[in-house]
C-alpha cells in the first residue's frame, strides 16, 4: 500500500469529476437538506466503491509516471535535495556513516537509543549491502523503501531516519520515532461509576492498540488517511469489516479526503467539518474519550475515527437519542438502566423548558399558577426590580459564568470558585433583591439537569438553546415556548448523521430499535444492531430466552 | 447566504414588532374573591378581595367595593382605587348577597362563563345577608378572607358536607331543563365564617333555603354522594333492653361507606317517580344500649334508620315542591325517559309540584366499631 | 401516460406512516368546537352523527383507494387530467388547489382566533400568522419526509391529551344522553354533515398516494387512522354531551377547551392555557400537508420551484389574514368552506370513481 496521503491525492486527480458530482450530492452547504438525498443511494455508492478499487489498482501500476520528484542516486545531489526540500532546519542531522551511506534524521523525533544500537552498528557491519538488503538486516519493526522524495521528506518529519546509499535511486526509511505520550488515565469528562476506567490519550498508536485490545479480530479494519496540508495529521477510520456498511465507509472517507484544510489539531474540529449540517448547534457525531464506548459503537456497526494528537475519538453515525445514552447503561440491570435513561431524558426537557416556563407563567399566564404556589411566588418576586425575563437571563448568565470559570481554572481553584460563586452570589443576589429565590432553585435545577447528559458537547447545546427559548417565553409566553419547541422539533427531524436520520429510531419509526432507546430492555431483547447504522449483520447474537433455565 | 441572513433579520425585526401584553405577577392585583350585592336603587354593589404584594415581601389583602350597573363596570370603578391593575384570573370564589340571589343571578353566571380568564372551577356561594358586610368585617383571626372562604367551602365539599358548587356545575344546572341549582350559604358568626345552609333556586332566583345538615339528603338524591357522615334520630322504643324513657328519640351518627341511587319514572302522567337508595355504612355513635350480635336487633335498627331517613327525605321533598325548586333533577329523569317530551323549564315546573316520589331506602349496617 | 408521477425512492414513505398523515390531517382546529355545531342539529344524539360521518369516511376512503389503484402512480391531479382531459382536468385541479389553500387558511385563522380569545387578546393577527408561516416554510422546505415526520411526532407527542378527558369525566352525567335516538334520522344526518369541517383531512390520501412505497399495504393504516380519529371524536363528543347540559353546550364556542378548563394539577391550573399553545403542534401537520397538497397541484400546471412557491404562498396568506378580523367573518368562512368541502371530499370521490370506471370500460 502506498502512503495514505498519496493515495488520496491520486484519487482526487483520478476521479475529479466523480467527486465534484458527489460533493454536490453530499451537499455540505448547510441549508440544503441531505437527510433525504443521502438516504437511499446504495446503487450509486456501490458504483463509487468499484471505481475506487479500480483506481487503487491503476495507481500501483502507474505509480512512477505520476511522481514528480525522485530520489537522486548521487550522494551530494541527494544531500542538497534533502536540505532544499526540508528547508534545512537546525534540528536536521546529516550523518555520514560510511563513504556511501548517509543518514538523515530530525533530532528528538527519532529514538536515539534505537538509532545507536540497532541501526548504526548494522550499517557499519554491512557497508557493502544494498539498501534493499539492508532493509532485512535492520533489527527494527518497520523499514520501507521509497523512490519518492516527497514521501521521504514527509516521513523524515514524522520521525523516520532516512538511509541513503550512493548510487541507488531509492532510500530506506527506518521508522524509529519516539512515542512520547502521557500515560493512560481515567477519562475525566465522561466518568462512570461501573465500567472500565481507562480513557484515550493523545497518541494514535496507543489509542489504536487500546481498541485492538477490546476487539481482537482481524475483522477490525483500520484505514489511515492524512489530513491537513501543513500539519499532515494522521486520521484513522476504524470499523468492523463484516459489519459496517461499505457505503457509509465510502461516504465518510469521501468527506475526510475532501477536506481542504491546512491543519487538524483535534478530532472535534474534524467532526464539525464532516458533519452533515455544520450550521446546526447539535453535534451529529459523538466525541468520546472512552474506548469502551468507542468499541460499543464499532460493534454496533458504526464507524470510528481516531485523530493523531487528539484524545477524543469520533463515532458516527450517531442519532440524537444516543447522545443521552451512557455506556454504563449496559453495565446496569435493565430496570435501573431504563430508569436512568428516562431520568436523563426528562432532565433534558427540564433543563430546556423549566426556566422558560417560569418566565412565561410569571410574565403572561398568572392564571395557571396554583393557589398554593401563588403566595410564595409573588412574595419572592416582590422586591425584584426586573421583569422575569431579565431576571432569568441574568441568573442563567451567572450560572454559565461559574461553569465556564470552573472549566478554565485549575481544578482546585475551580472547585472553590464553584462553591464561592454558588453560595455567595446566590445568597447575595436574593438578599439584594435582584432575583427571587424560587428562580435560583429553578436555574440551579436546570443547570444540574443539563450536566446529566453523558456527552459534554450535547450538554453544552442543551444549555445554550435554553437562552433563545427564555427570550421567546419572555416575549410571548407559552406561545413563544411552543414556537421554540416546534422549531427545535422540525430542526431535529431535518438533521441527519452521515446520511442516516438524526431522530432514529423514532422517526422514521423502527419499532424494534425502540427497545434500546429511552429505555433499555433486557439484553436478550436488544440483540439487534440499530437500523440506522445499516449494519450488514443485523443480529449481535442469537436471541436467548428471556428466562432461561439455569443448569 | 446573504439573502438568507437578510430574511432571518427581516423576520426577527417582524417578530420583535409583535409584542404580547404583559401581566407581570407582581404588577397586578389579583382578585381572589368577588362579592355581589344589590342595593336599594337596584344597582350592583361589587366587593372584591384583592391580593397584592407590597415591598416588604408581604402579601397584602384588601377589600374594596364599588357601585355600578354591571359587575365588570364595578371592577373598573374599584381599579380606580387601587395602585395595581386588577385581574380576575386567580378568582376562586364568587359570593352573591341574599337580595341579589332573590332577584336572579343568571346574568352573572353568563358573564363569568364568557370570560376566558376566569376558570370554570371557581366556587359560588351565597351569603346570608349582605356579601359586603361579611367581607368587610374586620376579622381578628382571619388574614385573607378570600382564602378563608375558599378553604372553608373546599373542605366542606371534600368532606361531602355541602354540594360542590363550581361555576361549571352550577351553570350546568342553570342551563339544563329539569334540575335547579343549589349553592351553599355562608354566614358570619361572630369571628368565624361558617357554612350554614343550602340555597335553593328556581331557574336563577332564590326561592328557599335548607339548613346545612339537610344538604346530606340533597347530595344523596342528586347522586353526588359517595361516602360521608350523617346524623339522624330514631325513636327510642325500638330497643328492648332500653330502660330509659322509651318515647324519647335517640340520635344516631352513621358513616356511609358506599351508596347507590336509582331514580325511575314509573308513571309519566302523574308524574310518579321511584327513588331507591341503598346505603352501606357503619354506626359511629349510638346513645343507647344495643346488642350488635343479635340479627333481629340489627334489623330493627336498620328499619328504624330507614324509616327516619325516608321521613326526612319526604319532608325535604315536600318543601322543595312547595317552593317549586326541582333540585333533585326529577325533570331531568323525566326528560331522559319520556321520548319527545319537548320539556321546557316552564312546562316542567307546572308538573313538578304535583309529582309523586316513592322513596325506598335500604340502609345496611356493616360494622359497628371496635368496641361494644 | 404523461401524468405519471415519477417519485424518487428517497422521497417515498412507508405505508404505515400514512396512518399518522391521515390522522393528523383530520385532527386540527375543528376539534376545538365541533360539539355545539352538531348539537344544534342532533341534540343528545350528536354522537350518532359522529359515528355516521366516521363510517361514511371509511366508505369514501375505500372508493378513493379503488380510484387511485386504477391509475397506478397518479395523484388526484393526474387522474383528473386523465379522466376529463387536460383542460377540464386542469380546471378541476385549480378548484382543488384553491380548496387546499382555503383549508390551510381556515385552519390558520381559526387557530389565531383561539389564541387571541383565550390567551393574548392584544397580540396582533399578522404576528401569529407570520410565526406560524415561518414554521410551515421551514418544514415545507425539508420535503415530504420532514412533513410526515412532523405529523408523526405531532401524533406521538399530543396523543396523551385524550387522557386529560378523564378530569371532566368526573363531572359528567350520563343521564344527558337519554333518551337515545330521540332526534329524527334526518337531524342526525344533518349533524353528520355539519361535522364535515372537522373530519376532513383524509382526502390528503389522493395526493400522497404516489409517494407511498408499498402501495398494496396502504388500506390498513388509512382505515386505522380514520378509526382512531373517529374514536377520538366520539370520546370527545360523549364527554362533552355528558359534561355540559344542553343549552350550556350550545352556548360554548370551544367546548373542548372549556373541558380542559376544569383540569387541575398540583403544579398547574387552567390547563387550557397550555393546551391552546400546545395545539400548535397539532395544527402544524395540518398546515404543512395542505400547503404541500396545494403545491403538488400547482407544479402539475405551472413550473414553479418549491422555494418560490412557499414564499409566495405565505406572503399571500399573510396579506389575507389582515382582512379577517371578526368572529362573524371566520364563522362564515368556516360555514362556506364546510359546505364546499362536503362536496369536494364526500361527493366528488364517488363521482370520480364512477366516471373513471365508465371511462375504463369504454376504452378497453
Amino acid at each position: 500500500m502506498g502512503t495514505p496521503k498519496f493515495m488520496s491525492k491520486m484519487r482526487i486527480e483520478k476521479n475529479a469529476k466523480t467527486y465534484s458530482r458527489k460533493k454536490e450530492k453530499m451537499g455540505r452547504s448547510p441549508m440544503s437538506n441531505k437527510f433525504f438525498k443521502n438516504m437511499f443511494k446504495k446503487k450509486e455508492s456501490k458504483q463509487q466503491a468499484q471505481s475506487d478499487s479500480s483506481s487503487l489498482k491503476n495507481k500501483s501500476i502507474n505509480n512512477h509516471s505520476h511522481d514528480k520528484k525522485l530520489i537522486s542516486p548521487d550522494k551530494a545531489k541527494f544531500i542538497s535535495l534533502i536540505e532544499k526540500e526540508s528547508n534545512n532546519p537546525s534540528d536536521l542531522k546529516t550523518k555520514f556513516i560510511t563513504e556511501d551511506y548517509t543518514l538523515f534524521y530530525i533530532e528528538n523525533l527519532v529514538d536515539s537509543r534505537v538509532l545507536n544500537k540497532h541501526i548504526l552498528p548494522v550499517v557499519l557491519k554491512n557497508p557493502n549491502s544494498s539498501p534493499s538488503e539492508l532493509k532485512f538486516q535492520l533489527q527494527i519493526p518497520e523499514a520501507n523503501m521509497t523512490e519518492n522524495l516527497e514521501l521521504a521528506i514527509l516521513e523524515l518529519f514524522s520521525g523516520a531516519a532516512l538511509i541513503h546509499k550512493n548510487g541507488y535511486p531509492t532510500v530506506l526509511l527506518a521508522k524509529i520515532n519516539t512515542r512520547e505520550s502521557r500515560s493512560l488515565s481515567a477519562p475525566e469528562n465522561e466518568s462512570q461509576v461501573i465500567g472500565s476506567q481507562v480513557g484515550f490519550n493523545e497518541s494514535l498508536s496507543t489509542n489504536e492498540s487500546l481498541v485492538r485490545r477490546y476487539i481482537r479480530t482481524p475483522d477490525l479494519y483500520i484505514k489511515k488517511l492524512t489530513v491537513g496540508k501543513i500539519s499532515n495529521t494522521t486520521v484513522s477510520i476504524l470499523y468492523l469489516k463484516s459489519i459496517a456498511s461499505e457505503e457509509m465507509v465510502q461516504t465518510l472517507q469521501q468527506r475526510i479526503t475532501d477536506l481542504k484544510i491546512d491543519a487538524l489539531l483535534d478530532s472535534s474540529f474534524l467532526a464539525e467539518m464532516i458533519d452533515d449540517n455544520s450550521l446546526s448547534p447539535f453535534p451529529q457525531m459523538l466525541l468520546t474519550e472512552r474506548p469502551d464506548r468507542f468499541c460499543d459503537g464499532l460493534l454496533n456497526g458504526k464507524l470510528g475515527i481516531l485523530v493523531d494528537g487528539s484524545s477524543m475519538a469520533v463515532i458516527c453515525p450517531h442519532s440524537f437519542i444516543e447522545f443521552f445514552q451512557s455506556r454504563e447503561d449496559q453495565n446496569l440491570r435493565w430496570p435501573i438502566a431504563s430508569f436512568l435513561r428516562l431520568l436523563r431524558f426528562s432532565a433534558v426537557f427540564l433543563s430546556i423548558f423549566l426556566t422558560p416556563l417560569y418566565v412565561a407563567a410569571l410574565t403572561f399566564h398568572y392564571e395557571v399558577i396554583p393557589q398554593s404556589l401563588l403566595v410564595p411566588l409573588s412574595e419572592s418576586r416582590a422586591l425584584v426590580p426586573f421583569p422575569p425575563i431579565i431576571e432569568a437571563l441574568l441568573l442563567e448568565l451567572i450560572i454559565e459564568l461559574l461553569r465556564e470559570a470552573g472549566a478554565r481554572l485549575p481544578t482546585k481553584v475551580g472547585q472553590t470558585i464553584g462553591i464561592v460563586g454558588g453560595i455567595v452570589i446566590g445568597t447575595a443576589a436574593v438578599q439584594a433583591g435582584i432575583t427571587s429565590n424560587i428562580l435560583i432553585i429553578i436555574v440551579a435545577l436546570s443547570a444540574l439537569a443539563s450536566f446529566t447528559t453523558p456527552s459534554y458537547m450535547m450538554g453544552n447545546v442543551i444549555r445554550a438553546i435554553r437562552f433563545p427559548i427564555i427570550i421567546l417565553a419572555g416575549f410571548w409566553g407559552f406561545y413563544g415556548i411552543m414556537l421554540g419547541f416546534c422549531f427545535l422539533l422540525i430542526h431535529l427531524i431535518k438533521q441527519s448523521s452521515l446520511g442516516t436520520p438524526y431522530t432514529a429510531p423514532f422517526y422514521p419509526p423502527r419499532w424494534v430499535d425502540w427497545r434500546d432507546s429511552i429505555i433499555r430492555l433486557p439484553l436478550p431483547l436488544t440483540n439487534l444492531r440499530p437500523t440506522s447504522s445499516r449494519a450488514k449483520k443485523r443480529k449481535k447474537y442469537e436471541e436467548e430466552p428471556i428466562d432461561p433455565e439455569k443448569s | 447566504m446573504i439573502k438568507k441572513l437578510g430574511l432571518v433579520i427581516l423576520s426577527l425585526t417582524l417578530l420583535i414588532g409583535g409584542c404580547a401584553e404583559q401581566k407581570l405577577l407582581e404588577k397586578i392585583g389579583l382578585i381572589t374573591l368577588a362579592g355581589y350585592d344589590l342595593n336599594e336603587d337596584g344597582k350592583v354593589v361589587t366587593t372584591a378581595v384583592i391580593r397584592q404584594v407590597d415591598q416588604e415581601f408581604q402579601s397584602m389583602v384588601t377589600t374594596s367595593s364599588a357601585v355600578n350597573d354591571s359587575s365588570l363596570g364595578a371592577l373598573t370603578e374599584i381599579n380606580r382605587k387601587t395602585t395595581k391593575k386588577l385581574m380576575q384570573g386567580q378568582m376562586r370564589i364568587t359570593l352573591f348577597g341574599e337580595t341579589l340571589a332573590t332577584e336572579g343571578i343568571g346574568s352573572f353566571l353568563n358573564t363569568l362563563s364568557k370570560n376566558s380568564s376566569t376558570s370554570s372551577g371557581i366556587l359560588l356561594a351565597m351569603t346570608a345577608g349582605n356579601a359586603k358586610e361579611l367581607l368587610e368585617y374586620p376579622y381578628k383571626n382571619i388574614n385573607d378572607v378570600g382564602q378563608e372562604i375558599y378553604k372553608l367551602i373546599e373542605q366542606n365539599v371534600d368532606a361531602e358536607l355541602v354540594t360542590s358548587s363550581t361555576l361549571h356545575e352550577v351553570s350546568q344546572d342553570y342551563y339544563s331543563v329539569g334540575r335547579d341549582m343549589i349553592i351553599p350559604i355562608i354566614e358570619r358568626k361572630e369571628e368565624v365564617i361558617e357554612v350554614t345552609g343550602v340555597a335553593l333556586f328556581n331557574k336563577d332566583k332564590l326561592v328557599g333555603q335548607l339548613p346545612a345538615k339537610d344538604s346530606f339528603y340533597l347530595l344523596l338524591i342528586r347522586g353526588k354522594f359517595k361516602s360521608g357522615k350523617f346524623e339522624t334520630t330514631i325513636p327510642g322504643d325500638i330497643f328492648s333492653s332500653n330502660q330509659s324513657d322509651s318515647s324519647e328519640p335517640v340520635p344516631v351518627v352513621l358513616d356511609t361507606i358506599s351508596s347507590t341511587k336509582k331514580l325511575k319514572l314509573t308513571d309519566k302522567n302523574v308524574p310518579e317517580f321511584e327513588l331507591q337508595i341503598n346505603l352501606n355504612g357503619r354506626i359511629l355513635e349510638l346513645d343507647a344500649e344495643m346488642d350488635f350480635d343479635n340479627p333481629v336487633e340489627i334489623e330493627k335498627l336498620e328499619k328504624a334508620i330507614n324509616q327516619s331517613l325516608t321521613e326526612e327525605l319526604k319532608s325535604i321533598l315536600d318543601y322543595c315542591q312547595e317552593i317549586n325548586s326541582d333540585v333533585f333533577g326529577l325533570g331531568k329523569q323525566y326528560r331522559s325517559q319520556v321520548r319527545n317530551s319537548k320539556l321546557t323549564h316552564e312546562s316542567w315546573h307546572a308538573k313538578y309540584p304535583t309529582a309523586k316520589v316513592n322513596i325506598k331506602i335500604n340502609f345496611k349496617i356493616l360494622r359497628s366499631g371496635v368496641f361494644e | 401516460m404523461k401524468n405519471v408521477i415519477h417519485v424518487k425512492p428517497q422521497q417515498m414513505i412507508n405505508a404505515f406512516l400514512v396512518f399518522f398523515v391521515v390522522h393528523t390531517t383530520q385532527i386540527g382546529v375543528g376539534i376545538h368546537g365541533f360539539q355545539r355545531i352538531i348539537y344544534q342539529e342532533s341534540k343528545q344524539d350528536a354522537w350518532f352523527s359522529v359515528l355516521v360521518i366516521g363510517i361514511v369516511s371509511h366508505v369514501i376512503v375505500i372508493v378513493m383507494i379503488k380510484t387511485l389503484e386504477m391509475y397506478d402512480s397518479h395523484d388526484l391531479y393526474g387522474i383528473n387530467r386523465e379522466v376529463f382531459g387536460t383542460w377540464i382536468g386542469n380546471f378541476i385541479n385549480v378548484i382543488y388547489f384553491f380548496y387546499c389553500s382555503v383549508a390551510f387558511f381556515s385552519v390558520l385563522i381559526n387557530y389565531i382566533e383561539v389564541i387571541q380569545t383565550w390567551i393574548f387578546p392584544l397580540l396582533s393577527t399578522w404576528f401569529i400568522s407570520a410565526t406560524l408561516l415561518l414554521l410551515v416554510i421551514y418544514t415545507f422546505l425539508g420535503g415530504l419526509r420532514v412533513i410526515v415526520g412532523v405529523s408523526f411526532f405531532s401524533f406521538m407527542l399530543a396523543f396523551w391529551l385524550i387522557f386529560v378527558l378523564v378530569f371532566p369525566l368526573q363531572y359528567s352525567d350520563p343521564q344527558s344522553l337519554f333518551p337515545i335516538l330521540e332526534s329524527k334520522f334526518i337531524d342526525i344526518l344533518k349533524g353528520a354533515k355539519a361535522m364535515t369541517f372537522t373530519i376532513i383531512g383524509f382526502e390528503i390520501l389522493y395526493i400522497i398516494f404516489p409517494f407511498v412505497k408499498d402501495k398494496k399495504n396502504i388500506r390498513k393504516p388509512v382505515h386505522y387512522g380514520l378509526l382512531v380519529t373517529t374514536l377520538m371524536y366520539l370520546a370527545v363528543i360523549l364527554v362533552s354531551l355528558t359534561y355540559f347540559s344542553g343549552e350550556q353546550l350550545s352556548k360554548t364556542i370551544w367546548a373542548t377547551l372549556s373541558l380542559f378548563s376544569i383540569v387541575q394539577f398540583p403544579f398547574l391550573e387552567r390547563f387550557e392555557f397550555l393546551a391552546v399553545c400546545f395545539w400548535m403542534l397539532i395544527i402544524l401537520p395540518n398546515l404543512c400537508l395542505y400547503v404541500w397538497a396545494a403545491h403538488r397541484g400547482l407544479t402539475g400546471m405551472i413550473n414553479i420551484s418549491a422555494k418560490k412557491f412557499i414564499w409566495l404562498f405565505s406572503c399571500i396568506v399573510l396579506l389575507l389574514t389582515f382582512f379577517i378580523k371578526s368572529r362573524i367573518q371566520i364563522n362564515s368562512i368556516n360555514n362556506i368552506f364546510g359546505q364546499v368541502a362536503f362536496y369536494i371530499v364526500f361527493i366528488y370521490p364517488l363521482f370520480l370513481y364512477v366516471l373513471a370506471l365508465v371511462k375504463k370500460k369504454l376504452t378497453s
